[in-house]
């Protein structure tokens, strides 16, 4: 077995054990495992920003554009570059105010994109799937007409529940219960079916483990299972001790 | 005398035979021709695809069209027959008329001829042709068309999302109506009880002295969900810095720190306390997802917080979250547009805000008009939807009873937006 391959089950072990830990109590372990995952998480959103957004669109582009004195298409790369530096002046107070164009241009840029996207998918494309089934109802099965006609008064009632401008008060408070209840099972549904996929996970580390515990890897798992149950029962009869010392 | 006699039989036998077997083929080389075979540009799309269409003819007929960009290489497209009914072009009635005695195939060019998008579109669009040439064959006789060709254009404008543009006119005319209704009058929104829970979570946080967390997600600013939680941090830190309470703000997106930044600055003094603002009042953290959930959770851990709000776009982390904040024994409230992570919340904190309540939020604190309005213009599209759903259900029952499915058709084209 290769020293880097064990070397890395060790670390994946450890680290998996580490953060495992937190569910006993907070401890070193746990926090030096939370900030070596927060600094590398960071590193490697640095190292992926530069290698696919600033090399290939940023600084590719502009010296090609010079080289071949394309002003045009420069211009093109150019602009929205400077719309992103200048979101960088928010470090200098006094400049700062400059940032705000490249704010202003993103949240005008997102809103612009989101609105008509919004629209279609949530508004227009809604009121199709759930009329949509009617379009051709008597060929349906029985099965079919029951499920279009659940679904219809389904979004309807939850629509009601979703509905600002009145007082929930007589009818409308019963419509709109009714609708809870749509919402409930569906929350019910989807917690069983995410719950589900976080278990196929927990499996995976699971395997893991067992995998690191073995002879080739010289017990990574063992080992540092070993030593974190030390550092706990060391932890406790030591605080036990000052604490006993103190009173 | 004979011979002649045999000769004028012969003759009087074999000429209207031979007429009539010329006839014959004839009229079956005209039903084996192809009728208004064309290549048309397709509509509404950006340059790279055409519609190759032809007349469909009656008979038992087999269709093989070949395609070209150069009238040398032939590539064989499709093999069809004349009773086949292919699948009809998905574009509204508007710009297309989908008919069922022609067939109409598009035709995209990059990916039928392999080429290299980049270079299509900057280069070869210009030049580039499609040739187009059908062999029909029908009881051993085949025909070959003449060659038609076309030219694909891009075009400035999608015209069948020409009823999602009118859609977003109408609501901007709307939002200015109510927004100057707004302004001169209270409107009314109903209780939304998480929200009443804000004044409870800031209060319990000033008396215990402890600090308030709020978590706005790992979304962008171009997520709706993001845009309503900033406008929520802006009324939570204007309560906390008039209660003269602490928050931290804790953020996965560099834009959306930010904003919040000034956003919170903002609140600080509009409550007349910008002397109790601080620049670490928001915190970068990461963009990793779980290192961004692991950091939080040891925050809560640590600080132990009188109260978490969990306000924005969540996905994976919002359990592990909110069971941290559950377990530390902090008031929480949440708020997301996820719908798959809602249950997460529901079970874990004290108050949720579902879906459509997060965007709520924002108008039912500050009572802001703009706000207010553009909740109204949420309630207007709400009802619209009731109303289309209702009757449309029952007139497409009407209508699939009485068979008037081309209407059908056509109002789902009016609806849909591709």
């Amino acid at each position: 077995m290769e020293l880097s391959l064990v070397l890395g089950a060790w670390v994946a072990a450890g680290m998996t054990l580490f953060i495992f830990s937190f569910l006993y109590k907070d401890n070193p372990f746990y926090r030096a495992a939370e900030h070596l995952y927060v600094g590398v998480g960071m590193a490697w959103f640095i190292q992926l920003y530069t290698y696919s957004v600033i090399i290939p669109k940023v600084y590719k582009p502009l010296v090609d554009t010079i080289k071949a004195g394309d002003w045009v298409n420069m211009w093109l790369v150019l602009i929205p570059t400077v719309l992103g530096l200048s979101l960088i002046t928010q470090f200098i107070p006094k400049i700062s105010w400059i940032s705000r164009y490249g704010f202003t241009f993103l949240m005008g840029y997102g809103a612009g994109l989101i609105l008509p996207a919004g629209l279609a998918t949530d508004f227009m494309n809604q009121i199709v799937g759930t009329i949509e089934p009617f379009a051709n109802f008597f060929s349906l099965s029985a099965g079919a007409m029951i499920n279009a006609i659940i679904i219809l008064i389904g979004t309807l009632s939850v629509l009601f529940y979703f509905f600002f401008s009145v007082e929930h008060k007589g009818a409308i408070k019963k419509v709109s219960a009714f609708g809870v209840y749509f919402l409930m099972i569906y929350f019910g549904a989807s917690f069983g079916n995410t719950v589900m996929a976080r278990f196929s996970l927990l499996y995976g580390r699971f395997d893991t483990l067992v995998k690191y515990s073995k002879g080739e890897y010289f017990y990574a798992t063992n080992w540092i299972i070993l030593g974190l149950l030390i550092y706990f029962i060391c932890e406790k009869i030591f605080f036990k001790a000052v604490k006993l010392k103190k009173t | 005398m004979r011979n002649k006699l045999l000769i004028l039989i012969v003759f009087l036998f074999t000429v209207p035979s031979i007429y009539g077997a010329n006839k014959t083929s004839k009229n079956e080389l005209q039903k084996l021709e192809i009728k208004n075979f064309e290549v048309l540009d397709f509509p509404s799309d950006r340059g790279d695809s055409v519609i190759v269409v032809w007349d469909k003819e009656n008979s038992d007929m087999n269709y093989e069209l070949y395609l070209s960009t150069n009238e040398t290489n032939w590539v064989k497209f499709k093999e069809i027959k004349s009773e086949d009914k292919p699948e009809p072009i998905s574009l509204p009635f508007w710009v297309w008329e989908n008919t069922e005695n022609r067939f109409a195939f598009p035709v995209n060019l990059v990916k039928v001829f392999g080429l290299e998008e980049d270079k299509y579109f900057n280069e070869d669009i210009k030049n580039i042709n499609l040739y187009a040439k059908i062999k029909s064959v029908s009881k051993n006789k085949s025909f070959k068309s003449q060659i038609v060709n076309g030219k694909p254009h891009g075009n400035w404008f999608r015209k069948e999302r020409i009823n999602n543009f009118v859609l977003v006119l109408l609501i901007t005319v709307i939002f200015f109506v109510v927004v100057s209704h707004a302004k001169k009058r209270d409107l009314f929104i109903r209780k939304i009880p998480g929200l009443d829970a804000i004044d409870e979570a800031v209060g319990r946080a000033t008396e215990m002295g402890k600090p308030v967390i709020y978590v706005p997600g790992i979304g962008g600013m171009s997520s709706i969900s993001t845009i309503a939680s900033v406008f929520i941090l802006g009324e939570v830190s204007k309560k906390i810095a008039q209660y003269d309470s602490t928050i931290k703000v804790p953020h996965y997106d560099p834009i959306v720190y930010t904003v919040a930044k000034e956003t919170v600055k903002q609140s600080y003094i509009e409550a007349e306390r910008p002397d109790s603002y601080r620049d670490d009042i928001n915190v970068y953290v990461t963009s990793d997802q779980f290192a961004y959930a692991a950091a939080i959770d040891g925050m809560i851990t640590r600080e132990k917080p009188a109260a978490c709000f969990y306000m924005g776009y969540f996905m994976a982390e919002s359990l592990l979250l909110a069971e941290v904040g559950a377990s530390s024994g902090a008031i929480q409230i949440a708020g997301t547009d996820v719908d798959h992570q809602l249950p997460f919340f529901v079970t874990a904190c004290d108050y949720t805000l579902i879906g459509e309540e997060l965007y709520a939020a924002g108008a039912y604190i500050s009572k802001e008009p703009m706000l207010v309005s553009a909740l109204k213009i949420q309630d207007f599209g709400k009802l619209l939807f009731i109303i289309l759903a209702t009757v449309l259900s029952i007139t497409f029952l009407i209508m699939s009873k009485t068979g008037n499915i081309d209407m059908i058709g056509k109002i789902l084209d009016i609806l849909r937006v591709k």
